[in-house]
């Protein structure tokens, strides 16, 4: 590689960069405050995604076992069970334990001494393995002989997975239009220098430079604007995640998340991706824009 | 070097700037465009860096056809011609020296040649002692006299002058009329648009004079008014 051409181009780039500081400083602050809006999004719907993650996990099919049940048919359940693939666990509640149970969730509210005979049924509680599968394992226990009725937070899987569906929406039209503000920012500036250097790109298209080489030191200054914005803005975000987060887990005990539901520097390298990307797209478009013309 | 056949140009907005041109410049020659303003000069210059494209006829520069020339071979052109105009078109923040390696700089040549051509262009045009200087801190002659250096330093087998002394003083017109003139006895094709009486009178080259965009006469050792040299070319 020819050193001094490389200075020379770095050298092109630096005057660009520097010559309007501060319109970068405005897009490298935009750009900061809309990948920080971005990554506090792609982390929050992280969390929220892992909450409904342990929320489905914790989900419990309660078969119900009929009263006139044989031992034979408990031992039957009990085999089907443990060969289903489906299935993570099974375990057989008698009523006894059930009454016991009971006792210990209700703290003491209902008054089970007043009781004169334990009104459970025997049960078992299976787990599935995959949430998605929560149904469809409660409907082939249902027709095994001997059991009851079955019952599972019907309900509250449909819910979690469809919130999952309706986030994953959302999250992507939010995301197309922060991206899109940034980028109109980014494009603008760019803009402004393309016009202050508009005699240079004259002469440099009059002496038989590429359209190729004069868009570069552009599309430079775009990726720079796009990459120090993101970096900014990870900066903050890992302020806000090393003082914030413990103490919000703290005032949320109840909820079911985890320390870290995102690895932190994979969301910032897919953040200074995204800066980049955007900035370089940006200034390919208004630098495109300009030399059309 | 340079062919035109029957070369027509429109403007969008409905002007003809040129009307049926053809025109043949060897290699080597030296040629004034004369004319009043708006009567095509600086069209057909454009014509021949293809700033503006040809509404018909056939154009072609160093075995180029450029009425046909795609947009991105335009680049390839230019490298083969220098151009130079009335306003210099210098940048005001780099020096001489800068100037002048820009051209090779941005069409990606080697920063060896670049070290080497840069001085002989300047050289050439007698600004080596000013190198370091800015083009505020020149004169106007100087100033065009880097334009010509930096219009040089790619060694074009054409140079292409629009109006080069319209903004010059006559003292510096003389020093780059004979500039020019040195330009072109190294083999350089030298073509100059220009309303300069005194120039052309002096020089004493090919004339080819335009009116409302039609070449009127074309003469071999001419004047810039039209019969003045017509004695001399029948007799010589």
């Amino acid at each position: 590689m020819d050193s001094g051409k490389v200075k020379f181009f770095l050298g092109e780039v630096l005057r660009n960069f520097s010559r309007n500081a501060g319109m970068q400083i405005t897009a490298i602050g935009t750009v900061a405050i809309t990948i920080v809006l971005l990554g506090l999004f792609l982390f929050i719907r992280a969390a929220l995604a892992d909450v409904g993650a342990r929320l489905l996990d914790q989900i419990e099919i309660s078969a119900y076992l009929r009263p006139d049940v044989t031992n034979a048919q408990v031992a039957a359940i009990g085999r089907y069970l443990a060969q289903d693939p489906r299935v993570a666990s099974a375990k057989y509640i008698p009523k006894r334990e059930g009454l016991a149970e009971l006792r210990t969730q209700t703290r003491g509210a209902i008054d089970t001494a007043l009781l004169t005979e334990n009104p459970l049924p025997d049960k078992f509680r299976i787990k599935a393995r995959v949430p998605e599968d929560v149904a469809a394992v409660a409907a082939t226990v249902r027709r095994l002989s001997g059991v009851g009725n079955v019952v599972y937070g019907q309900k509250i899987v449909q819910r979690l997975l469809q919130l999952g569906a309706v986030l994953r929406r959302v999250g992507i039209g939010v995301i197309v239009v922060f991206l899109a503000v940034a980028g109109i920012i980014i494009s603008n500036t760019i803009r402004l220098t393309v016009f202050a250097r508009r005699r240079e790109i004259a002469i440099m298209q009059l002496v038989g430079a590429t359209n190729t080489y004069i868009r570069l030191p552009f599309i430079c200054e775009g990726m720079l604007d796009g990459v120090l914005g993101a970096l900014l803005a990870v900066g903050l975000l890992a302020i806000a995640r090393a003082t914030l987060w413990p103490r919000l887990l703290e005032a949320l005990p109840w909820v079911a998340m985890s320390a870290a539901p995102v690895d932190p520097r994979l969301l910032a390298a897919e953040l200074l991706l995204v800066g980049a990307a955007v900035g370089i797209l940006a200034s390919w478009i208004s630098v495109g824009r300009h030399l059309r013309t | 070097m340079i062919s035109l056949h029957g070369v027509s140009l429109v403007y969008p907005n409905g002007v003809r700037a040129l009307d049926n041109v053809s025109l043949e410049i060897a290699k080597g020659d030296f040629v004034f465009l004369v004319g009043h303003s708006g009567t095509g000069k600086s069209s057909l210059m454009r014509l021949l860096y293809r700033e503006a494209k040809a509404t018909t006829g056939t154009i072609v520069v160093d075995g180029i056809r450029v009425d046909r020339l795609r947009r991105n071979r335009v680049p390839a052109l230019r490298r083969h011609l220098g151009v130079v105009f009335q306003d210099f078109k210098l940048l005001t923040d780099k020096t001489v020296w800068e100037n002048v390696a820009f051209a090779m700089q941005v069409t990606g040549a080697h920063t060896r040649d670049v070290m080497r051509q840069v001085p002989r262009s300047l050289d050439l045009v007698g600004l080596s002692h000013k190198s370091r200087m800015y083009p505020t801190e020149l004169s106007g002659g100087e100033q065009q006299r880097t334009a010509i250096a930096r219009a040089l330093v790619n060694n074009p087998k054409i140079l292409l002058c629009d109006e080069p002394t319209g903004n010059l003083d006559p003292a510096n017109t003389t020093e780059i009329t004979a500039l020019l003139q040195r330009i072109n006895l190294k083999g350089t094709t030298v073509v100059v648009a220009t309303h300069n009486q005194a120039v052309v009178d002096r020089m004493r080259r090919r004339v080819v004079r335009l009116e409302d965009g039609r070449i009127t006469t074309d003469e071999e050792r001419g004047y810039y008014y039209l019969g003045l040299g017509q004695g001399q070319v029948l007799s010589g």
